[in-house]
């Protein structure tokens, strides 16, 4: 009743003129594109029949020139497919394979032919009959391929009108989705001016070069039976390659006979703590560690926890994996603690100084970037193989995540703290140690947590460079495809995962409640 | 208290706080004796020692009776390699390894003379023998001395064990103060003298110091302390019974793997049509085109020098098939995690169950899940670009629910209250809202991917990972670190084109 | 007349929290209190036992502190929010029976809101947002689009169109959500302080507007506020309401002169009466009044006994006589003396 009068109210509301807008979106034929996009706004669900012609005609181009970019790449590629199709049908040399095969087939007969003629010959009747059942399979396939040829050669005319067909549809749905696109692109302009607006020559021209370009060299190399080697291979032998490759091993060669003393310096300090670890480890009798191990599960973890590790190291040992998984732990103790020693410095100083952060931040993301193999391989250069080396690129992996939330949490501590310290003349030390640090304390445990997580993750790989330890078993077995044992020496890591972080989590929970 | 730090007369009549009271029950047992100490620990800022007898004469025992784990466990370890010098220098054998080396040196010796006798070259023969003979005798005599040193290793182990008896004596009551103090502020800290603690440690102790002295003291210990005295049939009996099984469920699951094959191959067939088999010029110019269009110009300069580093060192086709790789992997890991991702943000049970296989996928080492994978799938492109997506899947899965759960409830409700469908909020609101979460999920996986080429490449994925594998092996360095970089200018391409478009959807 | 009530609550209950169906047994059969189910059940008590009519064309208002839990009840109307226990009845439907589809439904075509915090959609234009119920609706664009020019220029934000949320004020933000509201074209509006964050010359510019428009149109409004001046000037009634209950329902005129307790004398206390209070609430029958020394009733002003404290001040100060009032017919019947007339304007009687 009432709501009629309403209804009627904003029915007869004044009918909201775009085209003046639109004409200065579109540039050229600002009325055609106002009268249409008004018939699209029209429509309940943004859809209807309307046919830009300029779009089907020039597809890509329109594309371009109008800055529907997206509509570029779609019409293109349609365009290409139906283009090769074309192509291939009417000068494409489509029973070129079929018909090489056969050639080769009908050479093969004549030998196999000559045999046969020469067994005859030394009156060898056995091998004349076996000869000759050959040959007469050679002459089959021979024939069957010469058909095969025949007739996908006879399939060119079903192609070329498949691709007609198929261009002819492209071309239609060109002209149909041209001016919907085209309206979604004015409304977004309409909030956001930096769309692109208008009719742009040099983009539609820029677009014409593409695909012109694209067009001829896909047509080449799909339609010609043998196209040009420029355009399937890179025009490159591998001399530069090789050239390079022998320029870096040389100076590789030279920095590690020069530097001799200092690789091996490094990894003789990290020998001494890997021993350390190891005999603390591998050298202790196994229940002595075992019960410390499942001790120390239970304190910072819980009952549930501790009772999962001694079924897990219970698993270790009946598997005969006790000393292997010993090993990898002490590999990854010494990388974690080597990467918490020196991260947690680090950290502090790029929370500190924000131009050694700049400088350091690109170098950390290429650590965690690079993939780990990659620099497994100066490592071996400098180091040689073996347990050190293995930590060194352990460490490489692991340190990034401890630096970066280390600086992280520290420059999250709330200024104003900060402020209030020094005002009460606290000293740089006093402020680091106690507030800077325990504030970030949080953030810290999770780079730890992250750290021994990453530091473990290659520790595994780290078995390429005959660092040994489980993941050694787990590439054996990959080479050979031994799944059996594969399985149990992978259970036998993904248990020493499970624990350690168990353990660390529950440490970091604690730290987090107490702090 | 206030003279010696020359406070301002008003504060020195300041009234002493007196925590003895708090400190006997802190204290438990020898509550008078610690409030003493305690409170004049307190009152100290000249770092006095306050010597502990009781820590003295129990050592770790004390500690673990007063709730002072960290310096148990600390003191424990040093006691214990002060107690295996003293083992050694009373009963240990510690001329043991060189009297072995010069009982192998003179047997040699004899052997070689043996020999010589009957060969010509007697002469050089000789002199080898003598010269190891020689050998042996040093090396018997160094052993004597070594046995007779014995008071040295004994003397070294006495001093240590007395040395750390001490200082635990001079630190005994400091740490008990800081324990105290924290104890003030969280109840839960363990406190008093606790005869279970007591017992605890002391049966620890019982257990952990003889197994160890007898280990590194004897020269020969039982094997069983050495290595745990594992039957190896159990390995050999279990792994044959994995193999039978994965044999066995590869062989009747065969439909299942070949069908998630099929699929996998059927994309990545398609990507590799249109970068590999499609002429280079071609797939250049897009990139850089798309590199353009998408983000800006300066990244499409990168892309195209990257491009041309590829090109010209030769690694054009082995980046295109990484790259392959990289996309199908991606491409599923989008097309399954967004899915995911929003299912987990609506329905908090599934997300705290499938939380914990989220995590696992990204803490296994991905070596561990490679090996049921080759059983099930065996080698090449396809098993690569599983594992691939089972190491890359977790970020887009866990942004996506995030960026959903952040998504303003109000904003939410407002739709709801205009009577919009689920879906309709769905499309229309929390999916755009989503958006940039959603983005940087996609950004992770596709990074992660490249990180797993090389990895990959070892279950017979072709491409820049099998160089880099390759060179490894031969310690060819200049080769796996051309290839590596190729393969972080990929990583890096893919990263700034898709982190443009996004960025450039943010200004708006 | 049963017609005409649009809105209807039946001793609604709103708590929230995991056990809110056992707190509301509690309450149901021991009768506990708010404190008492936030003790044992750890459930708050959103609104309690409400029930209230609004009919056709009314602009009901709701009003109390913060937290008084006027949000939760508007929630309840068009169910964002199910109710613990109690009835909801809009436009003659039971809301609780609805299918989610019907409730759709009716949300879509016939409910209109306005939230307390915007919630506009940060992702669309302004237009997008004052069209997006439309959208909903599956109206076609040009017709979203004319709608949300015309309700834009209703609130004044024309040449705003284009822009996104986070480019307007946060004043500016509200009245897009008004906008969004009025864009519908509902019957029922239902108003979440719509105005709180306006400068006070378009707030009453856009009462007035809102009040002529609903006057016009007869739509029913919801109207939440917590300024009393608010609730008086627009309000055809006023429910106050107190830790989730409704502590009294009036016409603003009822309410100030007649508070049902303390917590509302409170509120009113400071409210200017004088556009509120008429003179035959305050007059004194005139067979009752007792003239004093030198006055002459014949000689006082006449003046109708339904104008309000306003008008009698301005005739006071033109004269030193009392006033007699009129009836209809214009016969005296009472008489406001100086007195009594400022007794009035302090709100007593
Ligand atoms: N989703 C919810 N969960 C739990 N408690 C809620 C929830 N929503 C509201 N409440 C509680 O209900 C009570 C009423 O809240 P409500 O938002 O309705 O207050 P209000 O009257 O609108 O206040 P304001 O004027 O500040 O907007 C409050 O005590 C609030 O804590
Ligand atoms: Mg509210």
């Amino acid at each position: 009743m009432e709501t009629n009068i309403e209804i009627q109210a904003v029915d007869e509301l004044p009918n909201l003129d775009i085209s003046e807008s639109v004409t200065e979106f579109t540039g050229t034929s600002g009325k055609y594109y106002a009268r249409e996009f008004g018939r699209i706004q029209e429509s309940s669900n943004g859809y209807c029949w309307t046919f830009n012609l300029a779009s089907a005609l020039f597809g890509p181009l329109w594309a371009t020139a109008r800055g529907l970019w997206g509509l570029f790449w779609v019409f293109s590629v349609l365009e290409v497919i139906a283009a090769v199709m074309i192509g291939l049908g009417s000068w494409g040399d489509l029973g070129a394979d079929q018909f090489a095969r056969a050639e080769r087939l009908a050479g093969n007969y004549e030998r196999m032919m000559e045999r046969v003629e020469s067994a005859i010959e030394q009156g060898d009747e056995e091998g004349e009959a076996s000869f000759r059942k050959r040959a007469d399979g050679l002459l089959k396939a021979q024939e069957k391929a010469l058909a095969d040829a025949e007739e996908v050669e006879a399939g060119a005319t079903r192609i070329l009108v498949t691709g007609i067909i198929l261009l002819v549809l492209v071309k239609v749905f060109e002209g149909l989705v041209a001016n919907i696109a085209y309206e979604r692109q004015y409304t977004r302009w309409r909030a956001d001016r930096k769309v692109r607006s208008g009719f742009n020559r040099s983009s539609g021209i820029l677009g014409a070069v593409i695909v012109s370009f694209v067009y001829v060299v896909t047509l080449m190399r799909f339609t010609s039976g043998n196209p040009p080697e420029i355009i399937t291979e890179f025009p490159i032998d591998n001399t530069i390659y090789l050239q390079i490759s022998s320029w870096i091993d040389y100076w590789f060669d030279i920095a590690s006979r020069n530097f001799a003393f200092l690789f091996f310096g490094i990894s003789r300090a990290i020998r001494i703590i890997l021993d350390g670890v190891e005999t603390l480890l591998v050298g202790t009798p196994w229940p002595v560690v075992m019960a410390v191990i499942i001790i120390f599960a239970y304190r910072s973890a819980g009952s549930r926890v501790a009772i999962f590790t001694a079924a897990a190291l219970c698993y270790l040992a009946v598997f005969g994996f006790w000393q292997k998984s010993m090993a990898t732990v002490a590999l990854l103790g010494t990388a974690s603690f080597l990467c918490i020693a020196i991260g947690i410095p680090l950290g502090v100083w790029f929370a500190r100084s924000q131009r050694a952060y700049t400088f350091a931040r690109p170098v950390l993301d290429l650590m965690q970037t690079l993939p780990s193999f990659v620099y497994l391989i100066p490592i071996i250069a400098f180091f040689g193989t073996g347990k050190p080396p293995g930590i060194l690129a352990s460490m490489i992996f692991g340190l990034p995540p401890i630096i970066r939330l280390t600086a992280l949490g520290i420059r999250e501590v709330p200024k104003d703290v900060v402020e209030a310290a020094r005002a009460f003349g606290a000293t740089d030390m006093q402020i680091l140690r106690g507030i800077e640090v325990p504030l970030a304390t949080p953030s810290i445990m999770a780079g730890v947590n992250q750290t021994i997580m990453m530091c473990l993750s290659l520790v595994v790989i780290a078995a390429l460079i005959d660092a040994k330890g489980l993941g050694y078993d787990v590439l054996v077995a990959l080479q050979y495809a031994a799944k059996g044992q594969g399985i149990l020496a992978g259970i036998a890591i993904l248990f020493c995962a499970i624990i350690i972080d168990r353990v660390v989590q529950g440490r970091f929970k604690d730290a987090e409640k107490g702090g | 208290m206030s003279e010696e730090t020359g406070m301002p007369d008003v504060l020195e009549e300041v009234p002493e706080l007196d925590l003895s009271d708090s400190i006997r029950d802190f204290a438990g047992a020898n509550a008078e004796y610690y409030a003493e100490t305690l409170t004049r620990i307190q009152a100290d800022t000249e770092n006095i020692k306050f010597w502990n007898m009781s820590a003295v004469l129990l050592g770790p025992v004390w500690s673990a009776a007063r709730g002072l784990w960290s310096m148990f466990w600390l003191f424990t370890l040093g006691e214990l390699v002060a107690l295996v010098q003293i083992g050694k220098g009373i009963w240990g054998d510690l001329g043991a390894a060189k009297m072995a080396e010069a009982e192998k040196f003179s047997q040699r010796a004899s052997e070689i003379r043996i020999d010589a006798a009957n060969s010509g070259n007697a002469a050089t023969s000789l002199e080898i023998a003598d010269n190891l003979d020689n050998a042996a005798q040093i090396a018997m005599a160094e052993a004597q001395a070594l046995g007779d040193n014995w008071w040295l290793y004994l003397s070294f182990g006495l001093t240590a064990f007395a040395a750390l008896r001490v200082v635990q004596g001079m630190y005994a009551n400091r740490l008990y103060e800081m324990q105290y103090s924290r104890w003030l502020v969280n109840r839960s800290i363990p406190s008093g003298f606790s005869w279970n603690r007591l017992g605890y440690a002391a049966a620890m102790l019982v257990f952990i110091v003889p197994l160890t002295l007898y280990r590194f003291t004897v020269s020969a210990p039982v094997s069983w302390m050495v290595d745990f005295p594992a039957n190896k049939d159990y390995f050999t009996v279990s792994s044959n019974w994995l193999d039978g099984w994965f044999d066995r469920t590869a062989d009747s699951g065969k439909e299942f793997f070949d069908a998630i094959t099929l699929v996998a191959q059927a994309v990545l067939d398609t990507i590799e049509l249109a970068l590999v088999d499609t002429p280079w010029p071609v797939v250049a110019v897009l990139l850089v085109l798309v590199a353009w269009r998408v983000a800006s110009i300066r990244i499409a300069i990168f892309t195209a020098a990257s491009l041309a580093y590829i090109g010209i060192l030769g690694l054009w086709e082995a980046s295109m098939i990484s790259i392959v790789m990289v996309g199908t992997a991606s491409f599923f890991c989008i097309l399954i995690g967004i899915p995911l991702g929003i299912w987990f943000a609506g329905n908090e049970r599934a997300y705290t169950a499938a939380r914990p296989v989220l995590d696992l996928m990204q803490t296994i080492p991905p070596f561990v899940y490679l090996i049921p994978i080759i059983a099930f799938f065996g080698t090449g492109k396809v098993p690569g670009v599983l594992a691939t997506i089972i190491f890359a899947m977790p970020p887009v899965v866990r942004l996506t629910a995030l960026g959903m759960r952040q998504v303003s409830p109000m904003v939410k409700e407002a739709a709801a209250a205009f009577g919009a469908t689920p879906r309709q909020i769905l499309f229309g609101v929390e999916l755009p809202l989503a958006r940039p979460a959603i983005m940087t999920g996609v950004n992770q996986t596709i990074l992660m991917s490249l990180s797993m080429v090389v990895i990959a490449s070892l279950i017979g994925a072709k491409g820049l990972g099998q160089e880099v594998l390759v060179a490894l092996q031969f310690v060819a360095k200049g080769q796996g670190i051309l290839s590596g970089l190729a393969i972080l200018f990929c990583a890096m391409m893919l990263d700034r084109i898709v982190q443009g478009r996004f960025q450039r959807q943010e200004e708006r | 007349m049963k017609d005409d009530v649009v809105i209807k609550l039946k001793s609604a209950w709103k708590i929230f929290g995991t056990r809110a169906d056992e707190a509301m047994k509690a309450i149901e059969t021991a009768g506990i209190g708010k404190a008492e189910v936030l003790e044992q059940y750890g459930a708050v008590v959103g609104i309690a036992d409400v029930s209230f009519n609004v009919r056709r064309g009314e602009i009901f208002c709701i009003m109390g502190l913060s937290g008084s839990g006027k949000s939760t009840l508007v929630r309840h109307v068009n169910r964002l929010i199910e109710p613990t226990s109690g009835e909801i009845w809009l436009l003659g439907q039971d809301v609780m029976k609805l299918s989610p589809s019907a409730l759709r439904e009716v949300r879509a075509k016939r409910i209109g809101m306005v939230f307390q915090h915007m919630a506009l959609l940060p992702h669309r234009s302004v237009r997008d947002n004052v069209a997006y119920p439309l959208e909903i609706r599956g109206e076609s664009k040009a017709r979203r689009w004319n709608v949300s020019q015309h309700t834009l220029g209703l609130v004044g934000l024309e040449g705003f169109e284009d822009r996104f949320p986070r480019e307007l004020s946060g004043g500016m933000q509200q009245r897009v959500g008004l906008a969004r509201a009025l864009a519908c074209d509902p019957d029922v509006l239902l108003m979440d302080e719509p105005f709180s964050a306006l400068d006070p010359l378009i707030r009453r510019q856009l009462q007035d507007q809102f009040m002529a428009l609903s006057d016009q149109l007869h739509k029913t409004t919801l109207f939440i506020t917590h300024d009393l001046d608010e609730a008086i000037r627009l309000g055809t009634r006023i429910a106050i309401m107190k830790d989730g209950r409704i502590v009294q329902i009036g016409t603003p005129e009822e309410i100030v002169t007649n508070p049902a307790d303390d917590y509302v004398r409170d509120f009113v206390q400071n409210i200017s009466k004088l556009k509120l209070i008429f003179a035959h609430t305050i007059q004194v029958p005139i067979s009752d009044y007792a003239a004093k020394q030198g006055e002459d009733l014949s000689l006082s002003p006449r003046i109708s006994q339904d104008v309000d404290l306003d008008h009698l001040v301005d005739v006071a100060v033109t004269t030193n006589q009392p006033i007699v009032t009129t009836d209809e017919a214009g016969a005296d019947i009472g008489v406001v003396s100086k007195d009594r007339l400022l007794q009035g304007i302090k709100g007593g009687k």
